[in-house]
């Protein structure tokens, strides 16, 4: 109700109700345009909050440029979907209302929690998936988690674009002001291409030799982050009991 | 670590006369009155004393390597001083400063830390992209702990890293001293079989923390990983997420750091946890000291391999002459080695030709190095321990 309230406070603002007469007749390629440049001023700090996920796991796949590009390209499309699936909920659940800090809490650290046990499968399946009759498992296996990775990259993607990262965030805010969730949906959209711009040098990964060492390094640092994503997300549910404010 | 210990015959490397061992010493002894005594100055007497006291005792250290043509047990001696007597002047300086070894935040946010190595690695990508680092302090002079501004700093580590590479982790960290001291104590491993693919771990605690770091924007290790925040400053807990900051501080304090070098006789922390460790092998590439394995006198008999202190070698790497990425320089294998097979080497030398020649250019500047980055560390701790005698 509080964030409702807040809500409705922010919509009466001279500005809010400036943007929703004009955004009808608002010129598309300007307000598209903002998103691009929203996406592309944004992009360090979104390929640093999707680096901890999506670096290791491209270095638990196959090595060589295209399989790291279609490993990208699995990733980024599933945080599309995120991006978009989130726009649509929550446009429709209260006009972005879960953008406010006590949802968004909530949001992220479930979020977090199902990423650290998407996070601890991955290390642990990368190393168990052979691709011929092994008869005792190994510790790495390299090139035989071929539907494994894809599968892997969707979910972290669809994952990644419900965190609320900073970015996301703005990008929540600047498209709430918009008159209709269609224009939303474009809005994110081309703030994704924005941001997505900045992904295309994660695309060396592939080029990185896949030895034992890589790999189980990759698997390592993965196991060492999802650990970090289910405290922080086990912190976040808690909200006030861990964080004492 | 699991091999096979034959016992051939030990071949002692020659000692040097008294004369000609001073005479060595000679440029370190120099060093050490530049660095420690400072005519007119008005330090109080605990600092005198500490300061003459521990030229001495790096002399000496410096002159036994001399004499004796061994170096891993005289650098052990300093880096377990270090290890030791770091936290006592360290924890002195915080508790006449703040009155507690907890860091409250707001220290933090007024960058009034003092900087440590450890986080180095995990400030490049966010200096690189943001122009500032995620670490409490400033990156040039601005009146914070870190007083000559961290970018200084970082100048010096890496005009000394550069030459010595890894070689920093033996003859500068004061943390490698404390498990180093804790592995000297049994006079047997209890643990000799650990898969190797430990040793992939500090490489991953490493990748971890920069992307870490890179996306929260804060110092990931210092805030979650580092073992030696038990002995230097933990995080002041306000809240349950404080409190298990520091659980996380000690229990891997507690396993790395002690109990499991007691195990092994090993360096664990090092060798299967530490990021810096990891970062710093990198120029191991670069440096020109190295150690090698002159494979027409090595008798795989493993001697050098059992007596590493950081897993560093290996049968694969035996065999091909060299040590691996890891390697310290800190001259366990080479003084261990009964065929003096293992070797001190300059890059773009011959191997075992004139390798006390090698020896000796990297030791003047590691112990330049010491005496002035850990000496003033262990005259700091001296200082400290006479003030409260006093």
């Amino acid at each position: 109700m509080r964030d409702r309230r807040l809500l409705a406070v922010y919509c009466a603002s001279p500005t809010f109700g400036w943007r929703r007469r004009y955004s009808a007749r608002m010129v598309a390629p300007v307000l598209f345009g903002e998103a691009l440049v929203l996406g592309l001023a944004s992009g360090p700090a979104c390929i640093a909050a999707c680096g901890p996920v999506l670096v290791p796991a491209m270095l638990t796949g196959q090595g060589g440029m295209r399989p790291g590009v279609r490993t990208l390209s699995v990733f980024l499309a599933a945080r599309l979907m995120g991006y978009l699936l989130f726009a649509v909920v929550a446009w429709e659940l209260g006009t972005l209302a879960s953008l406010l800090p006590a949802s968004r809490m909530l949001l992220m650290g479930g979020v977090n929690v199902i990423l650290a046990g998407v996070l601890f499968w991955y290390a642990y399946s990368a190393g168990h998936i052979c691709g011929h009759a092994c008869s005792e498992p190994k510790l790495v296996t390299i090139g035989a988690a071929e539907s494994h990775r894809t599968r892997g990259a969707a979910v972290l993607g669809l994952l990644t674009g419900l965190s609320l990262c900073p970015p996301f965030v703005a990008a929540g805010f600047r498209a709430a002001q918009l008159g209709s969730v269609f224009q939303a949906l474009l809005f994110f959209t081309f703030f994704f291409v924005g941001t997505t711009v900045w992904f295309v040098p994660y695309v060396g990964l592939g080029c990185v030799v896949r030895n034992q060492a890589v790999v189980t390094v990759a698997r390592m640092a993965m196991a060492l982050i999802a650990v970090y994503y289910l405290l922080m997300g086990i912190a976040m549910l808690l909200g006030r009991k861990a964080y004492g404010y | 670590m699991a091999t096979e210990v034959c016992a051939p015959r030990l071949v002692r490397p020659e000692r040097r006369s008294i004369a000609r061992s001073l005479l060595l010493t000679l440029p370190i002894l120099l060093w050490s009155l530049l660095m420690f005594f400072h005519p007119g100055s008005s330090a109080e007497w605990e600092s005198r004393i500490a300061a003459a006291i521990t030229a001495v005792f790096m002399v000496a250290l410096f002159f036994m390597m001399m004499r004796t043509g061994t170096t891993y047990r005289w650098r052990r001696c300093f880096l377990v001083s270090l290890g030791v007597l770091f936290p006592v002047g360290f924890i002195h300086n915080l508790f006449v400063m703040r009155g507690s070894m907890g860091i409250p935040v707001e220290e933090m946010i007024a960058g009034r830390t003092p900087f440590c190595f450890m986080p180095i690695p995990t400030l490049i990508l966010p200096a690189a992209f943001t122009r500032t680092i995620a670490f409490p302090g400033s990156i040039v002079p601005a009146g914070s702990a870190a007083s000559h501004g961290i970018a200084a700093m970082v100048g010096m580590w890496l005009a000394l890293t550069l030459v010595m590479g890894k070689g920093w982790c033996s003859y500068a960290c004061f943390f490698g001293g404390i498990e180093e001291g804790v592995a000297a104590v049994p006079k047997r491993a209890k643990i000799r079989k650990l898969d190797g693919r430990w040793r992939y771990g500090p490489w991953a605690v490493l990748l971890a923390m920069v992307l870490l770091s890179f996306a929260l924007f804060e110092p990931a290790y210092c805030a979650w990983l580092c073992p030696f925040k038990a002995v230097t400053e933990y995080i002041s807990a306000r809240n349950v997420l404080g409190l298990v900051q520091n659980v996380i501080f000690i229990l891997l304090f507690a396993g790395l750091v002690i109990v499991l070098p007691y195990l092994t006789k090993k360096r664990t922390q090092c060798s299967y946890f530490c990021p810096f460790g990891a970062f710093q092998s990198i120029f191991n590439k670069i440096s020109v000291f190295e150690i090698r394995i002159d494979k027409t006198r090595c008798k795989s008999c493993a001697v050098c391999q059992n007596a590493c202190p950081n897993l560093s070698l290996s049968k694969e790497s035996i065999a091909r002459g060299e040590t691996l990425l890891s390697c310290m320089k800190c001259g366990a294998c080479v003084d261990a080695c009964p065929q003096q097979a293992a070797v001190w080497h300059i890059k773009g030398t011959d191997v075992a030709v004139k390798p006390e020649r090698a020896r000796l250019l990297f030791l003047y500047g590691a112990w330049a190095m010491a005496v002035m980055f850990g000496g003033s560390i262990i005259a700091q701790g001296l200082a400290t321990i006479f003030h409260f005698l006093a």
